[in-house]
Protein backbone atom coordinates (compact mmCIF):
# COMPACT_ATOMS: atom_id res chain seq x y z
CA UNK A 1 0.00 0.00 0.00
CA UNK A 2 2.70 2.35 0.94
CA UNK A 3 5.03 1.37 -2.07
CA UNK A 4 1.77 3.26 -4.10
CA UNK A 5 2.15 6.76 -2.71
CA UNK A 6 6.13 6.53 -3.43
CA UNK A 7 5.62 8.24 -6.47
CA UNK A 8 3.85 11.12 -5.56
CA UNK A 9 6.17 12.02 -3.01
CA UNK A 10 9.12 11.75 -4.93
CA UNK A 11 7.40 13.95 -7.59
CA UNK A 12 6.69 15.85 -5.09
CA UNK A 13 10.41 16.34 -4.27
CA UNK A 14 11.71 16.40 -7.99
CA UNK A 15 9.30 19.74 -8.38
CA UNK A 16 11.14 21.34 -5.43
CA UNK A 17 14.58 20.31 -5.82
CA UNK A 18 13.74 21.31 -9.47
CA UNK A 19 12.78 24.93 -8.66
CA UNK A 20 15.43 25.23 -6.37
CA UNK A 21 18.28 24.25 -8.87
CA UNK A 22 16.95 26.28 -11.76
CA UNK A 23 16.77 29.73 -9.14
CA UNK A 24 19.98 29.00 -7.68
CA UNK A 25 21.95 27.17 -10.52
CA UNK A 26 23.27 30.52 -12.72
CA UNK A 27 24.24 31.81 -9.43
CA UNK A 28 27.87 31.81 -8.66
CA UNK A 29 29.62 31.41 -5.59
CA UNK A 30 31.35 34.65 -5.82
CA UNK A 31 28.30 36.52 -7.19
CA UNK A 32 26.33 35.69 -3.80
CA UNK A 33 28.90 36.38 -1.64
CA UNK A 34 29.09 39.81 -3.05
CA UNK A 35 25.67 40.16 -3.13
CA UNK A 36 24.98 38.66 0.26
CA UNK A 37 27.89 40.73 1.82
CA UNK A 38 26.81 44.18 -0.01
CA UNK A 39 25.41 46.60 2.58
CA UNK A 40 22.02 46.76 0.83
CA UNK A 41 21.23 43.28 1.26
CA UNK A 42 22.94 43.39 5.08
CA UNK A 43 20.69 46.09 5.58
CA UNK A 44 17.80 44.15 4.18
CA UNK A 45 18.61 41.00 6.92
CA UNK A 46 18.88 43.32 9.77
CA UNK A 47 15.62 44.70 9.18
CA UNK A 48 13.74 41.65 8.12
CA UNK A 49 15.20 40.37 11.65
CA UNK A 50 14.22 43.11 13.62
CA UNK A 51 10.59 43.72 12.51
CA UNK A 52 9.90 40.20 11.65
CA UNK A 53 10.67 39.82 15.70
CA UNK A 54 9.09 42.61 17.14
CA UNK A 55 5.76 41.82 14.97
CA UNK A 56 5.82 38.26 16.30
CA UNK A 57 6.22 39.86 19.80
CA UNK A 58 3.22 42.02 19.06
CA UNK A 59 1.06 38.66 17.46
CA UNK A 60 1.77 36.32 20.85
CA UNK A 61 1.13 39.25 22.80
CA UNK A 62 -2.20 39.37 21.18
CA UNK A 63 -2.51 36.27 19.80
CA UNK A 64 -2.32 33.81 23.13
CA UNK A 65 -4.77 35.65 25.17
CA UNK A 66 -7.58 35.38 22.37
CA UNK A 67 -6.51 31.96 21.83
CA UNK A 68 -7.13 31.33 25.21
CA UNK A 69 -10.36 33.18 25.68
CA UNK A 70 -11.91 31.15 22.08
CA UNK A 71 -10.49 27.77 23.78
CA UNK A 72 -12.29 27.93 27.18
CA UNK A 73 -15.31 30.41 26.81
CA UNK A 74 -18.55 30.21 24.84
CA UNK A 75 -20.12 33.04 23.96
CA UNK A 76 -23.18 33.85 21.54
CA UNK A 77 -21.38 34.72 18.04
CA UNK A 78 -17.89 32.45 18.98
CA UNK A 79 -17.70 31.11 15.39
CA UNK A 80 -18.64 34.28 13.34
CA UNK A 81 -15.81 35.47 15.56
CA UNK A 82 -13.24 32.87 15.04
CA UNK A 83 -13.96 32.92 11.41
CA UNK A 84 -13.43 36.60 11.59
CA UNK A 85 -10.01 36.54 13.05
CA UNK A 86 -8.88 34.43 10.33
CA UNK A 87 -9.70 36.92 7.45
CA UNK A 88 -6.26 38.06 7.34
CA UNK A 89 -4.92 34.98 5.90
CA UNK A 90 -7.03 34.75 2.96
CA UNK A 91 -7.04 38.43 1.79
CA UNK A 92 -4.44 39.03 -0.71
CA UNK A 93 -1.81 40.47 1.35
CA UNK A 94 -2.05 43.23 -0.84
CA UNK A 95 -5.03 44.40 0.01
CA UNK A 96 -4.39 44.03 3.53
CA UNK A 97 -1.92 46.39 2.97
CA UNK A 98 -3.81 48.49 0.92
CA UNK A 99 -7.01 48.19 4.14
CA UNK A 100 -4.15 49.11 6.25
CA UNK A 101 -2.61 52.02 4.19
CA UNK A 102 -6.87 53.77 4.57
CA UNK A 103 -7.18 53.06 8.23
CA UNK A 104 -4.09 54.60 8.96
CA UNK A 105 -3.28 57.11 6.44
CA UNK A 106 -4.93 60.85 6.34
CA UNK A 107 -8.29 60.05 6.22
CA UNK A 108 -8.00 57.61 8.70
CA UNK A 109 -5.63 57.30 12.16
CA UNK A 110 -2.81 58.61 10.47
CA UNK A 111 -2.93 62.26 11.94
CA UNK A 112 -4.56 61.50 15.41
CA UNK A 113 -1.41 59.20 15.88
CA UNK A 114 1.14 61.56 14.38
CA UNK A 115 0.22 63.66 16.82
CA UNK A 116 1.13 61.42 19.43
CA UNK A 117 4.47 61.45 17.29
CA UNK A 118 3.65 58.15 15.95
CA UNK A 119 4.31 57.45 12.44
CA UNK A 120 3.09 54.58 10.86
CA UNK A 121 3.27 55.44 7.13
CA UNK A 122 6.01 54.53 5.34
CA UNK A 123 8.35 54.14 8.10
CA UNK A 124 9.77 50.43 9.49
CA UNK A 125 6.61 50.56 12.26
CA UNK A 126 4.43 49.96 9.54
CA UNK A 127 6.38 46.80 8.11
CA UNK A 128 5.79 45.96 11.95
CA UNK A 129 2.28 46.51 11.87
CA UNK A 130 2.09 44.77 8.48
CA UNK A 131 3.40 41.56 9.57
CA UNK A 132 1.78 41.56 12.43
CA UNK A 133 -1.15 41.73 10.84
CA UNK A 134 -0.94 38.61 8.91
CA UNK A 135 1.19 36.68 11.76
CA UNK A 136 -1.52 37.48 14.80
CA UNK A 137 -4.05 34.99 13.07
CA UNK A 138 -1.40 32.39 12.93
CA UNK A 139 -0.84 32.34 16.63
CA UNK A 140 -4.42 33.40 17.48
CA UNK A 141 -5.50 29.78 15.99
CA UNK A 142 -2.39 27.46 16.82
CA UNK A 143 -2.88 29.16 20.46
CA UNK A 144 -6.65 27.89 20.13
CA UNK A 145 -6.06 24.73 19.32
CA UNK A 146 -3.10 24.10 22.12
CA UNK A 147 -5.47 25.37 24.96
CA UNK A 148 -8.30 23.30 23.05
CA UNK A 149 -5.99 19.86 23.21
CA UNK A 150 -5.63 20.44 27.00
CA UNK A 151 -8.31 19.53 29.61
CA UNK A 152 -9.75 22.26 32.01
CA UNK A 153 -9.37 19.63 34.54
CA UNK A 154 -5.49 20.61 35.10
CA UNK A 155 -6.51 23.99 35.35
CA UNK A 156 -9.70 22.90 37.93
CA UNK A 157 -6.85 21.03 40.02
CA UNK A 158 -4.22 23.89 40.54
CA UNK A 159 -7.06 26.09 41.98
CA UNK A 160 -8.37 23.57 44.30
CA UNK A 161 -4.40 23.49 45.55
CA UNK A 162 -5.19 27.33 46.29
CA UNK A 163 -3.39 28.86 42.64
CA UNK A 164 -5.15 32.54 41.44
CA UNK A 165 -6.33 32.38 38.07
CA UNK A 166 -3.38 34.20 36.54
CA UNK A 167 -0.69 31.78 38.59
CA UNK A 168 -2.51 28.84 37.06
CA UNK A 169 -1.92 30.63 33.80
CA UNK A 170 1.08 31.18 33.83
CA UNK A 171 2.12 28.10 35.83
CA UNK A 172 -0.14 25.56 34.42
CA UNK A 173 -1.94 26.12 31.40
CA UNK A 174 1.24 27.92 29.25
CA UNK A 175 3.84 25.38 30.37
CA UNK A 176 1.36 22.55 29.39
CA UNK A 177 0.34 24.30 25.95
CA UNK A 178 4.51 24.88 25.37
CA UNK A 179 4.57 22.80 22.31
CA UNK A 180 1.37 24.45 20.41
CA UNK A 181 2.20 27.65 21.37
CA UNK A 182 5.97 27.69 19.94
CA UNK A 183 5.20 25.96 16.98
CA UNK A 184 2.35 27.97 16.20
CA UNK A 185 4.95 31.46 16.98
CA UNK A 186 7.86 29.81 14.93
CA UNK A 187 5.47 29.54 12.08
CA UNK A 188 3.94 33.15 12.60
CA UNK A 189 7.70 34.13 12.26
CA UNK A 190 8.33 32.46 8.98
CA UNK A 191 5.39 34.28 7.70
CA UNK A 192 6.35 37.65 8.81
CA UNK A 193 9.92 37.23 7.54
CA UNK A 194 8.29 36.43 3.95
CA UNK A 195 5.66 39.21 4.32
CA UNK A 196 5.74 41.47 0.81
CA UNK A 197 2.60 43.12 -0.15
CA UNK A 198 1.08 44.41 2.75
CA UNK A 199 4.48 45.84 3.65
CA UNK A 200 4.75 47.00 0.19
CA UNK A 201 1.61 49.07 0.77
CA UNK A 202 2.15 50.49 3.87
CA UNK A 203 5.80 51.33 4.83
CA UNK A 204 6.80 51.42 0.73
CA UNK A 205 9.93 50.44 -0.95
CA UNK A 206 12.49 53.17 0.26
CA UNK A 207 16.15 51.33 0.08
CA UNK A 208 17.88 51.97 3.30
CA UNK A 209 14.67 52.74 5.05
CA UNK A 210 11.80 50.22 4.59
CA UNK A 211 13.49 47.57 2.96
CA UNK A 212 12.94 44.16 3.98
CA UNK A 213 14.72 41.21 2.71
CA UNK A 214 11.66 40.52 0.34
CA UNK A 215 11.17 44.09 -0.96
CA UNK A 216 15.01 43.86 -1.91
CA UNK A 217 13.90 40.81 -4.47
CA UNK A 218 11.35 42.72 -5.46
CA UNK A 219 13.54 45.65 -5.84
CA UNK A 220 16.31 44.14 -7.21
CA UNK A 221 14.19 41.67 -9.74
CA UNK A 222 12.56 44.94 -11.10
CA UNK A 223 15.99 46.81 -11.66
CA UNK A 224 17.55 43.88 -13.54
CA UNK A 225 19.56 42.99 -10.58
CA UNK A 226 18.89 39.23 -10.98
CA UNK A 227 22.01 37.96 -9.24
CA UNK A 228 21.28 40.43 -5.85
CA UNK A 229 17.47 39.22 -6.19
CA UNK A 230 18.60 35.69 -5.81
CA UNK A 231 20.93 35.96 -2.98
CA UNK A 232 18.27 37.61 -1.09
CA UNK A 233 16.23 35.11 -1.84
CA UNK A 234 18.48 32.59 -0.67
CA UNK A 235 18.70 33.95 2.79
CA UNK A 236 15.15 34.18 2.92
CA UNK A 237 14.91 30.36 2.40
CA UNK A 238 17.45 28.90 4.38
CA UNK A 239 15.82 31.05 7.25
CA UNK A 240 12.62 29.54 6.22
CA UNK A 241 14.36 26.23 6.22
CA UNK A 242 15.51 26.67 9.48
CA UNK A 243 12.17 28.05 11.12
CA UNK A 244 10.71 24.77 9.48
CA UNK A 245 13.39 22.65 10.74
CA UNK A 246 12.73 24.08 14.23
CA UNK A 247 8.97 23.86 13.85
CA UNK A 248 9.21 19.87 13.10
CA UNK A 249 11.60 19.73 16.09
CA UNK A 250 9.47 21.32 18.39
CA UNK A 251 6.79 18.76 16.65
CA UNK A 252 8.88 15.81 17.32
CA UNK A 253 9.75 16.86 20.67
CA UNK A 254 6.44 16.53 21.94
CA UNK A 255 6.17 14.63 25.18
CA UNK A 256 4.67 11.02 24.54
CA UNK A 257 1.68 11.43 27.32
CA UNK A 258 -0.25 14.04 24.81
CA UNK A 259 -1.53 16.99 26.66
CA UNK A 260 -5.94 15.99 26.82
CA UNK A 261 -4.59 12.67 28.61
CA UNK A 262 -6.22 11.89 32.11
CA UNK A 263 -5.35 14.05 34.79
CA UNK A 264 -2.49 12.65 37.51
CA UNK B 1 -12.14 -6.18 -2.91
CA UNK B 2 -11.84 -3.19 -0.62
CA UNK B 3 -8.03 -3.60 -0.85
CA UNK B 4 -8.05 -3.62 -4.19
CA UNK B 5 -10.18 -1.07 -4.61
CA UNK B 6 -7.89 1.29 -2.74
CA UNK B 7 -5.13 0.33 -4.20
CA UNK B 8 -6.32 2.07 -7.78
CA UNK B 9 -6.87 5.18 -6.21
CA UNK B 10 -3.75 6.43 -6.01
CA UNK B 11 -2.73 5.79 -10.05
CA UNK B 12 -6.18 7.27 -10.80
CA UNK B 13 -5.34 10.23 -9.37
CA UNK B 14 -2.22 10.69 -10.84
CA UNK B 15 -4.10 9.23 -14.06
CA UNK B 16 -6.72 12.48 -13.66
CA UNK B 17 -4.02 15.02 -12.74
CA UNK B 18 -1.46 14.09 -15.72
CA UNK B 19 -4.95 14.45 -17.92
CA UNK B 20 -6.01 17.73 -16.05
CA UNK B 21 -2.50 19.74 -16.98
CA UNK B 22 -2.65 18.50 -20.77
CA UNK B 23 -6.53 20.00 -20.97
CA UNK B 24 -5.17 23.24 -19.16
CA UNK B 25 -1.50 23.67 -21.63
CA UNK B 26 -3.66 22.78 -24.82
CA UNK B 27 -4.93 26.53 -25.13
CA UNK B 28 -2.10 27.85 -25.35
CA UNK B 29 -1.69 26.52 -28.71
CA UNK B 30 -4.97 27.26 -30.27
CA UNK B 31 -4.25 29.31 -33.52
CA UNK B 32 -5.46 33.05 -33.66
CA UNK B 33 -4.10 33.85 -30.19
CA UNK B 34 -1.39 35.70 -28.82
CA UNK B 35 -0.02 37.58 -25.87
CA UNK B 36 0.52 40.81 -25.12
CA UNK B 37 2.88 41.95 -22.38
CA UNK B 38 2.14 45.61 -21.71
CA UNK B 39 3.37 47.93 -19.10
CA UNK B 40 0.70 48.34 -15.30
CA UNK B 41 0.36 52.08 -16.34
CA UNK B 42 -1.13 50.99 -20.01
CA UNK B 43 -3.90 48.94 -18.96
CA UNK B 44 -6.82 51.03 -19.23
CA UNK B 45 -6.46 52.13 -23.10
CA UNK B 46 -4.91 48.92 -23.67
CA UNK B 47 -8.33 47.21 -22.56
CA UNK B 48 -10.05 48.92 -24.89
CA UNK B 49 -8.00 48.01 -27.69
CA UNK B 50 -7.43 44.95 -27.47
CA UNK B 51 -11.68 44.34 -27.03
CA UNK B 52 -11.64 46.03 -30.30
CA UNK B 53 -9.30 43.99 -32.28
CA UNK B 54 -10.35 40.78 -30.68
CA UNK B 55 -14.09 41.94 -31.87
CA UNK B 56 -13.08 43.19 -35.10
CA UNK B 57 -10.52 40.10 -36.29
CA UNK B 58 -11.76 36.98 -34.11
CA UNK B 59 -8.57 36.47 -32.83
CA UNK B 60 -8.18 36.13 -28.89
CA UNK B 61 -5.54 38.55 -27.41
CA UNK B 62 -3.94 37.56 -23.75
CA UNK B 63 -2.95 40.40 -21.67
CA UNK B 64 -0.58 40.35 -18.99
CA UNK B 65 0.05 43.76 -17.54
CA UNK B 66 3.14 44.47 -14.87
CA UNK B 67 5.69 46.56 -14.24
CA UNK B 68 7.65 46.79 -17.52
CA UNK B 69 10.98 45.66 -15.82
CA UNK B 70 9.17 42.78 -14.65
CA UNK B 71 7.80 42.07 -17.52
CA UNK B 72 11.57 42.04 -19.33
CA UNK B 73 12.82 39.98 -16.85
CA UNK B 74 9.80 37.08 -17.42
CA UNK B 75 10.10 37.55 -21.34
CA UNK B 76 14.18 37.35 -21.28
CA UNK B 77 14.00 34.14 -18.74
CA UNK B 78 11.06 32.42 -20.10
CA UNK B 79 12.32 32.98 -23.79
CA UNK B 80 8.59 33.10 -24.61
CA UNK B 81 5.79 35.90 -25.39
CA UNK B 82 4.19 37.34 -28.82
CA UNK B 83 3.82 41.28 -28.20
CA UNK B 84 5.92 43.61 -25.59
CA UNK B 85 4.18 46.93 -24.67
CA UNK B 86 6.32 48.59 -21.71
CA UNK B 87 5.76 52.24 -20.73
CA UNK B 88 9.63 53.29 -21.87
CA UNK B 89 11.52 52.56 -24.79
CA UNK B 90 14.37 51.62 -22.65
CA UNK B 91 13.16 47.91 -21.99
CA UNK B 92 12.89 47.33 -25.86
CA UNK B 93 16.07 48.33 -26.17
CA UNK B 94 17.24 45.20 -23.93
CA UNK B 95 15.39 42.73 -25.64
CA UNK B 96 16.69 44.47 -29.31
CA UNK B 97 20.24 43.88 -27.85
CA UNK B 98 19.07 40.64 -26.93
CA UNK B 99 18.11 39.77 -30.79
CA UNK B 100 14.66 39.12 -29.42
CA UNK B 101 12.62 41.82 -31.65
CA UNK B 102 11.33 41.43 -34.46
CA UNK B 103 9.68 44.85 -35.53
CA UNK B 104 8.61 48.10 -33.65
CA UNK B 105 5.85 50.76 -33.54
CA UNK B 106 5.62 53.87 -31.77
CA UNK B 107 2.30 54.25 -29.92
CA UNK B 108 1.96 57.23 -27.68
CA UNK B 109 3.85 59.08 -25.28
CA UNK B 110 4.53 58.70 -21.62
CA UNK B 111 5.14 62.34 -20.29
CA UNK B 112 5.99 62.94 -16.95
CA UNK B 113 4.26 65.63 -14.54
CA UNK B 114 3.82 66.60 -11.11
CA UNK B 115 0.27 64.61 -9.65
CA UNK B 116 -0.04 67.12 -6.66
CA UNK B 117 -2.93 66.03 -4.29
CA UNK B 118 -6.51 68.08 -3.67
CA UNK B 119 -6.66 66.35 -0.37
CA UNK B 120 -4.09 67.81 1.53
CA UNK B 121 -4.33 71.60 2.17
CA UNK B 122 -0.52 71.79 2.85
CA UNK B 123 -0.27 70.92 -1.11
CA UNK B 124 -2.62 74.21 -2.35
CA UNK B 125 0.93 76.41 -2.62
CA UNK B 126 2.57 73.80 -4.51
CA UNK B 127 2.25 75.48 -8.17
CA UNK B 128 5.48 75.58 -9.89
CA UNK B 129 7.84 72.65 -10.09
CA UNK B 130 10.45 74.47 -7.82
CA UNK B 131 8.14 73.87 -5.02
CA UNK B 132 8.84 70.45 -4.32
CA UNK B 133 11.98 71.91 -3.24
CA UNK B 134 10.18 73.96 -0.27
CA UNK B 135 11.58 72.26 3.23
CA UNK B 136 8.47 70.63 4.94
CA UNK B 137 6.89 68.81 1.53
CA UNK B 138 5.66 65.64 1.30
CA UNK B 139 6.86 63.82 -1.92
CA UNK B 140 6.69 59.90 -3.10
CA UNK B 141 9.30 58.94 -5.81
CA UNK B 142 9.67 55.96 -7.61
CA UNK B 143 12.34 54.02 -7.09
CA UNK B 144 15.01 54.86 -9.30
CA UNK B 145 16.46 51.43 -10.52
CA UNK B 146 12.98 49.62 -10.52
CA UNK B 147 10.67 51.49 -12.48
CA UNK B 148 10.94 54.18 -15.62
CA UNK B 149 9.56 57.21 -13.86
CA UNK B 150 11.68 56.65 -10.75
CA UNK B 151 14.71 57.04 -13.53
CA UNK B 152 13.41 59.70 -14.91
CA UNK B 153 12.16 61.54 -11.88
CA UNK B 154 15.90 61.34 -10.75
CA UNK B 155 16.84 63.05 -14.80
CA UNK B 156 14.82 65.86 -14.25
CA UNK B 157 15.78 66.68 -10.48
CA UNK B 158 19.73 66.74 -11.74
CA UNK B 159 18.54 68.95 -14.32
CA UNK B 160 16.83 71.43 -12.65
CA UNK B 161 19.48 71.32 -10.34
CA UNK B 162 17.09 70.19 -7.24
CA UNK B 163 17.75 66.83 -6.12
CA UNK B 164 19.61 67.35 -2.85
CA UNK B 165 16.11 69.67 -1.96
CA UNK B 166 13.99 67.43 -3.60
CA UNK B 167 15.01 64.26 -2.38
CA UNK B 168 15.07 65.57 1.67
CA UNK B 169 11.37 66.10 1.02
CA UNK B 170 10.68 62.22 -0.07
CA UNK B 171 8.62 60.17 2.05
CA UNK B 172 8.71 57.05 0.66
CA UNK B 173 9.65 55.04 -2.65
CA UNK B 174 7.25 53.16 -4.07
CA UNK B 175 7.82 50.17 -7.18
CA UNK B 176 4.73 51.24 -9.83
CA UNK B 177 3.71 54.53 -10.77
CA UNK B 178 -0.04 53.10 -9.56
CA UNK B 179 1.41 52.95 -6.15
CA UNK B 180 2.65 56.23 -6.02
CA UNK B 181 -0.76 57.81 -7.66
CA UNK B 182 -2.40 56.04 -5.00
CA UNK B 183 -0.80 57.80 -2.07
CA UNK B 184 -1.44 61.40 -3.96
CA UNK B 185 -4.50 60.63 -4.17
CA UNK B 186 -5.30 59.58 -0.52
CA UNK B 187 -3.33 62.69 0.37
CA UNK B 188 -0.91 60.87 2.16
CA UNK B 189 1.57 62.76 0.62
CA UNK B 190 1.24 65.89 -0.94
CA UNK B 191 3.10 65.41 -4.52
CA UNK B 192 4.69 62.80 -6.87
CA UNK B 193 6.43 62.58 -10.29
CA UNK B 194 3.81 60.40 -11.91
CA UNK B 195 2.50 59.50 -15.61
CA UNK B 196 0.51 62.58 -17.43
CA UNK B 197 -2.04 59.97 -17.69
CA UNK B 198 -1.86 58.48 -14.47
CA UNK B 199 -2.54 61.84 -12.89
CA UNK B 200 -5.43 62.94 -15.61
CA UNK B 201 -6.98 59.78 -14.83
CA UNK B 202 -7.68 60.21 -11.03
CA UNK B 203 -8.07 64.04 -11.71
CA UNK B 204 -10.93 64.94 -9.03
CA UNK B 205 -8.03 63.97 -6.56
CA UNK B 206 -4.94 64.84 -8.36
CA UNK B 207 -4.04 68.01 -9.92
CA UNK B 208 -1.54 68.34 -12.94
CA UNK B 209 1.63 70.39 -12.47
CA UNK B 210 3.62 70.29 -15.71
CA UNK B 211 7.65 70.31 -15.58
CA UNK B 212 9.04 72.66 -17.76
CA UNK B 213 10.18 70.61 -20.96
CA UNK B 214 13.79 71.44 -20.72
CA UNK B 215 14.45 69.32 -17.53
CA UNK B 216 12.74 66.13 -19.21
CA UNK B 217 12.05 63.77 -22.72
CA UNK B 218 8.68 61.94 -22.71
CA UNK B 219 9.42 58.38 -22.57
CA UNK B 220 8.27 56.58 -26.05
CA UNK B 221 5.80 53.69 -25.44
CA UNK B 222 6.24 51.77 -28.55
CA UNK B 223 4.93 47.82 -29.51
CA UNK B 224 7.57 45.55 -30.02
CA UNK B 225 6.69 42.48 -31.81
CA UNK B 226 9.08 39.26 -30.65
CA UNK B 227 10.88 36.93 -31.66
CA UNK B 228 9.26 34.39 -30.40
CA UNK B 229 5.81 34.88 -31.41
CA UNK B 230 4.06 31.35 -32.77
CA UNK B 231 1.59 33.80 -34.51
CA UNK B 232 3.77 36.20 -36.62
CA UNK B 233 0.53 37.44 -38.40
CA UNK B 234 -1.75 38.50 -35.93
CA UNK B 235 1.11 39.87 -33.80
CA UNK B 236 1.66 41.92 -36.74
CA UNK B 237 -1.88 43.04 -37.39
CA UNK B 238 -2.16 43.91 -33.59
CA UNK B 239 1.06 46.00 -33.53
CA UNK B 240 -0.26 47.88 -36.50
CA UNK B 241 -3.42 48.42 -34.50
CA UNK B 242 -1.57 49.48 -31.71
CA UNK B 243 0.54 52.02 -33.60
CA UNK B 244 -2.32 53.76 -35.68
CA UNK B 245 -4.21 56.89 -35.59
CA UNK B 246 -7.47 55.20 -33.72
CA UNK B 247 -5.10 53.42 -30.98
CA UNK B 248 -4.09 56.90 -30.55
CA UNK B 249 -6.96 58.49 -29.96
CA UNK B 250 -7.86 55.87 -27.56
CA UNK B 251 -4.48 56.76 -25.49
CA UNK B 252 -5.25 60.27 -25.89
CA UNK B 253 -8.53 59.84 -23.83
CA UNK B 254 -7.03 58.43 -21.08
CA UNK B 255 -4.34 61.32 -20.84
CA UNK B 256 -1.64 60.28 -22.52
CA UNK B 257 0.22 62.81 -25.41
CA UNK B 258 1.31 62.09 -29.04
CA UNK B 259 4.83 61.85 -30.00
CA UNK B 260 6.58 65.07 -30.95
CA UNK B 261 7.44 65.38 -34.56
Amino acid sequence: MHRIFILPLALLALLVLGVLTALFLPLSVEGALRAVTSPEIRFALQLSLVTSLAATAVAVLLGVPSGYVLARRSFPGKAVLDTFLDLPLVMTPLIAGVGLLFLFGRHGLGPPLSRWGIHVLFTPLGAVLAQAFIAAPIVTRSARAAFDSLSPRYEWAGQTLGLRPAQVFLQVTLPMARQGLLSGTVLAWARAVGEFGATLMVAGATRFHTETLPIAVYLNITSGEVETALSAALILMIAGFAMVLLLKAIGDSRPETAAGGPPP
Amino acid sequence: MKASRGILIGPAAILAALLAGLLLSAPTVRAGEVTLLAGAGLRQPTDVLVARFEERTGHRVRTSYDGSGRLLARIRASGEGDLFMPGAFFYIEHLQSDGRVRSVRPVAAHTPVVGVSRERDEAEDIQTFEDLARPGVRIALGDPEAMAFGRTAREILRRAGLEEEVLRNVAVHGGTVKQLALYVARGDVDASIIGRADAFQLRDRIRIVPIPPAWFQSETIAVAVLDSTRQPDVAKRLSAFLASNEALAVFREFGFLPLEG
